[in-house]
């Protein structure tokens, strides 16, 4: 059936939403066979975004490792600084060809928030985006941004205050306002028809590596490694691998400070199959379906679902997942900094991290290629913080003062 | 003419399971006809602060599944007027879609609204086929975004009467109707042969006055929450229920 994967997916939704959706999935198969659609596409990301971005050989980190051979797809190269501002412009471009002249988002670590911003500055919407109070407080650099950029930025204050959180309003602001508004959202997940259209809009990134990479190598990687939140920077680098057996795909999690409940995000082995936020999949729930509390050091991955497809892939045993602890990823963090000169998302760094630990295990002559979803400047106070960088600190005091 | 009818909403568990069987008894007592039972759900799609905020309150306070069905039990017993449970599909799902039906019913309750629960779903899920197999009312929402073509297709599944939305948006009080409801109710009519239900927004007995005529049955839900939240907490019940009886007033038939 359309939309579902496995038993996974599908369209859980209030009848209020049903015909923005099928509205949404008909201009988008119509536009998926539009030439001139197509091409508007490949020119902003080429143009706006700067695609491709480049596939990196890592080759201090592979030889302080001793093991697999580590190719980085950088995607923090991206404008913006991540992998989400493809989807943004995929789905700006619908949004204009369904004659809306409003985008909202949700947004976690503010990279897909500050992504909708851009693209709506760039091709003139009106923009709003939610964010959990959590959130924000976290992320205020990337507040500031967004609003830079024209929109506005709207603090959640419900539930667990974070993404989940802003989703759950950015549905009801879209159930208010469906005549003009399209609802960009940020991953894929949510209702049919999200989860294909941003896979496929962000497929680009895999068909790229799989080029590149036989330039390189002359043949494809053994191992694939990507975080995931929703999971869209990892099905993006995945898709194009799906049906090549000999590529092995691993999807890395927020560990967070531990295995305990609310102290993580890890949906594997934790999670069980839920319908919420209008679709089904895997979520961190209790015994009576209520969400539970995640945590992770990155926004980006602190969600309580995973996007269907993903769920799929789990049971099919297609992709395989890990996960990491927050502590891991900061030393991946500073490893991949000071080995390669590429400052990672925090995000991105659980894929580090476990590449890290992996590839010291395989032959020299196995391939790992590292989807790096996004650079990590997002991430400087965070980071400075969890170093307990004393002259950070200073600064920040200094700092405050001359604001004063 | 039609009689109008009263639905009165209350979040089970907010402020307290003892909170909920009283305040349900005093909604009988002032006139309610029905009563719409919600279960607290962390993530409630469909619903405005007013009602997310009480959501959250009642599951601080520990409310389970499984209090519900009793506060129902308990309940049905007590009050002669038709009980249902509003939920979210997660907490049917969860609990076993078969098992969910089989326990309300056997708990008292008549019908099941579960909004997110498209009927495209229902070849995976057979929600609407155990709502058969107990003889529980399906309750359909429909919207004044639904096209014909939808209002069509749930009329053929629908049973009981249809719960139609008042207005394009969530739940949650407001002071005026949408200018354009009467007219979506009459396009309601011409596809469903079973009552008509009217919520999302009705708040004072001005609303239920427009209503009479359009609509069987008057949902009230938020403006309940709203004058819960205006009381002191002996005060609830006897304010709860002079709001029911002033709302009713133009209404009630002679
Ligand atoms: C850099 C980066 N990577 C990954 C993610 C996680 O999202 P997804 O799993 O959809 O790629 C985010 C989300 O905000 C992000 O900003």
């Amino acid at each position: 059936m359309k939309g579902h994967f496995g038993q996974f997916g599908g369209r859980y939704v209030p009848e209020m939403l049903i015909p923005a959706l099928e509205e949404l999935e008909k201009v988008y198969e119509e536009a998926r066979k539009d030439k001139a659609f197509q091409k508007e596409f490949r020119y902003l990301l080429k143009t706006f975004s700067g695609r491709p971005t480049p596939l990196t050989f890592a080759k201090n980190l592979t030889q302080k490792l001793r093991g697999a051979k580590i190719y980085l797809k950088n995607e923090g190269l991206n404008h913006t600084g991540a992998h989400k501002i493809t989807h943004c412009i995929g789905q700006a471009l619908l949004a204009r060809r369904m004659g809306k002249t409003r985008l909202i988002a949700e947004t976690g670590a503010g990279q897909h928030g500050l992504a909708t911003a851009t693209v709506a500055a760039k091709l003139g919407f009106s923009c709003t985006v939610y964010m959990g109070e959590v959130d924000i407080a976290r992320q205020r650099p990337n507040v500031f941004l967004i609003e830079q950029l024209g929109a506005t930025v709207i603090p959640v204050k419900f539930g667990n205050k974070t993404l989940k959180d802003a989703v759950n309003a950015a549905i009801k602001d879209w159930i208010e306002n469906v005549k003009n508004t399209h609802y960009l959202l940020g991953s894929i997940v949510g209702p049919h028809p999200y989860p294909t259209i941003n896979r496929d809009f962000q497929s680009v990134v895999g068909r790229e590596v799989k080029q590149q990479i036989k330039k390189e190598e002359g043949k494809l990687p053994d191992y694939i490694i990507a975080c995931v939140g929703g999971g869209s920077n990892a099905m993006g680098v995945f898709d194009a691998f799906l049906k090549e057996k000999s590529v092995k795909l691993i999807g890395v999690e927020a560990g967070g400070k531990g295995s305990k409940t609310g102290e993580n995000a890890t949906r594997f082995p934790n999670g069980s199959v839920g319908v919420v936020e209008g679709y089904k999949s895997y979520f961190l729930q209790d015994s009576d379906g209520q969400i539970q509390k995640t945590h992770s050091i990155s926004a980006g991955l602190d969600y309580a679902g995973i996007g269907p497809q993903f769920a799929h892939l789990k049971e099919t045993g297609r992709v395989r997942f890990e996960s990491v602890t927050d502590k891991e990823v900061l030393e991946a963090f500073k490893t991949l900094a000071k080995t390669e000169g590429i400052i990672p998302a925090l995000e991105s760094a659980h894929a580090v991290a476990y590449a890290i630990q992996l590839a010291p295990k395989l032959k020299k002559s196995e391939i790992i290629v590292v989807n790096i979803s996004g650079r990590g400047d997002k991430d400087l106070f965070i980071v400075a913080k969890a170093l307990k960088d004393k002259n950070f600190l200073a600064f920040l005091k200094e700092y405050i003062k001359t604001y004063e | 003419m039609n009689k109008l009818t009263l639905m009165a909403h209350l979040v089970v568990g907010y402020l307290s399971l003892e909170k909920t069987i009283s305040i349900v008894k005093a909604m009988e007592k002032a006139g309610a006809d029905f009563v719409e039972l919600q279960i607290p759900f962390s993530d409630p799609l469909a619903d405005g602060p007013t009602i997310m905020r009480a959501c959250e309150n009642s599951l601080a306070n520990g409310t389970k599944v499984k209090d519900a069905f009793a506060v129902a039990q308990k309940l049905s017993k007590e009050v002669a007027i038709p009980l249902l449970f509003m939920a979210y599909y997660n907490t049917v799902f969860k609990y076993g879609v078969e098992k969910f039906c089989r326990d309300a019913k056997k708990a008292g309750i008549t019908g099941l609204i579960v909004p997110d629960m498209s009927i495209e779903e229902e070849s995976c899920e057979h929600f609407l086929q155990f709502c058969k197999k107990y003889s529980l009312h399906n309750i359909q929402v429909v919207s004044p975004s639904s096209t014909n073509e939808r209002l069509k297709k749930n009329a053929k599944v629908a049973n009981g009467f249809v719960y139609v939305t008042a207005r394009q948006g969530v739940t949650g009080a407001r002071a005026q109707l949408d200018k354009n409801l009467i007219s979506f109710l009459k396009r309601v009519r011409q596809y469903f042969a079973i009552p008509i239900a009217v919520g999302f927004g009705i708040s004072k007995k001005e609303h239920l006055k427009v209503l009479k005529g359009h609509a069987d049955i008057a949902i009230v839900g938020s403006a309940i929450i709203d004058v819960i939240n205006r009381s002191k907490g002996s005060k609830i019940e006897e304010n709860i229920s002079n709001f029911i009886r002033e709302l009713k007033k133009p209404v009630a038939a002679v």
